[in-house]
């Protein structure tokens, strides 16, 4: 059984060399357009991949990632350089969607939940199959297979949830998450086992069918 | 080094992200070679990492991205509230710069006709004395007429009544010599003597006055 795991993520490769970051955060805490708009060709597409799998719904996700932007502007004059940029950013966005999360159940605890969700991943995978002439029923499969995981996800307690989306899905080290979430390395270790365990029995019977 | 499958299980998480200390992994590899149980929990364990991996990732939608960039672009744009205050400053002075010769002049013309005007009102220094301002004078003795007689060794004391017009009505001598002669050089002295009558809030009213005479005899 192989343990090496690809994390490999396309905007990891085109993020600013290390020593190349102190000068590409002055550049954005100088208000230049063309530093923020690199900041945006190379995080809005993680950080909203991020913010999605948090809020599960493309409008709230949307909704938070100009929040995070937003924030992101206005705090990068405070910005200390602590933490890497990619870390803080992470911060902002788990933040802003753990906070959208806990106002949107306050908002709509009440209201009925429409079983014709416009972003669940039927509708996308059809969306895609028309367009790269897919075979009906590997569409589907993979339709089928995007809805039962993400709803075992969605089903994880959020602090569960965002570190095992943090990691299997951002693959981001150990000590990173922690920085994120604020948390010792030991509490982001004990959370990604409990998760990665719950996951385990929600989709044993799936996973079983596919893998073993 | 384990135990029980309970206490292997609790290491999984570390073996697969490859963060179990030498020792560990190789206890557990031994152990997972005869546990059929714990074998499969972890390809379970692996399988669904792999599943969460391969959930597509999401782009951000083409109008969304649009409007972060137009987001960012008026953020950038937005002036800080100090430009704002000094830009309205600097146009409030311009505006004010056609005024600014006419304005001075009459400035400096308002000066000159207040100073103008305010010098013909400064009242003249007369040598009218000031209106006593006390609300209660005694009546007193201008000039006393130098008149001659003899008071006597014990001298007089006499008391004048005094009227509003500052002429004496009568008076009373409480102590001394009273003989004629004494009293018609005194009645000639009082007569032709100045006073100045009493007053009450500053208008002249009835007073008296005490005197006290003695004839002071000087050789010469």
């Amino acid at each position: 059984m192989g343990t090496a795991r690809s994390v490999g993520i396309t905007f990891e490769q085109t993020l600013p060399a290390e020593n190349a970051e102190a000068a590409f955060i002055a550049e954005l805490r100088a208000g230049s357009q063309d530093a923020f708009a690199h900041l945006l060709a190379v995080y809005q597409n993680p950080v909203f991949n991020l913010v999605w799998h948090m809020v599960e719904n493309q409008a709230d996700a949307s909704d938070v990632l100009q929040d995070v932007f937003v924030k992101i502007f206005k705090g990068i004059k405070g910005f200390n350089g602590e933490s890497s940029l990619k870390t803080w950013i992470y911060r902002i966005a788990v933040h802003e969607a753990s906070n959208h999360r806990r106002s949107w159940i306050r908002r709509h605890w009440r209201e009925p939940v429409s079983v014709d969700d416009p972003d669940s991943p039927s509708a996308a995978a059809a969306a895609e199959a028309a367009s790269r002439e897919r075979r009906p029923d590997q569409v589907f499969e993979q339709a089928e297979r995007e809805v039962v995981v993400k709803q075992a996800l969605a089903s994880l307690a959020p602090p569960y949830r965002t570190v095992v989306v943090l990691r299997e899905i951002e693959g981001m080290p150990y000590e990173e998450i922690a920085q994120v979430l604020g948390l010792a390395e030991g509490t982001v270790k004990s959370r990604l086992l409990r998760g990665r365990e719950l996951l385990r029995r929600k989709l044993a019977s799936y996973v079983g069918k596919q893998h073993v | 080094m384990f135990e029980t499958c309970v206490e292997i299980r609790e290491h999984f998480s570390d073996y697969l992200d490859d963060r179990c200390a030498p020792d560990a992994r190789k206890a557990l590899r031994y152990h997972l070679s005869f546990c059929d149980a714990c074998w499969q929990q972890l390809e379970q364990m692996e399988a669904v990492g792999e599943e969460l991996r391969a959930l597509p990732r999401r782009p951000v939608p083409p109008d969304l991205a649009l409007r972060l960039r137009v987001q960012v672009s008026r953020e950038l744009n937005k002036k800080p509230w100090s430009q704002y205050c000094a830009e309205y400053w600097e146009r409030f002075q311009e505006a004010l710069r056609p005024f600014l010769l006419p304005a001075t002049g009459g400035v400096l013309a308002a000066v000159i006709c207040f100073g103008l005007f305010m010098g013909s009102q400064v009242a003249p220094i007369t040598d009218v004395p000031d209106v006593t301002v006390q609300l209660v004078t005694p009546a007193r003795v201008q000039e006393l007429a130098p008149m001659d007689f003899n008071t006597g060794d014990n001298g007089l004391v006499v008391v004048t009544q005094i009227n509003a017009e500052g002429r004496v009505k009568s008076y009373q001598v409480v102590s001394g010599e009273g003989s004629p002669e004494v009293m018609q050089g005194l009645d000639r002295m009082i007569y032709f003597s100045h006073y100045q009558p009493a007053t009450m809030f500053g208008k002249p009213t009835d007073g008296e006055v005490i005197l006290s005479l003695r004839r002071i005899t000087v050789r010469g």
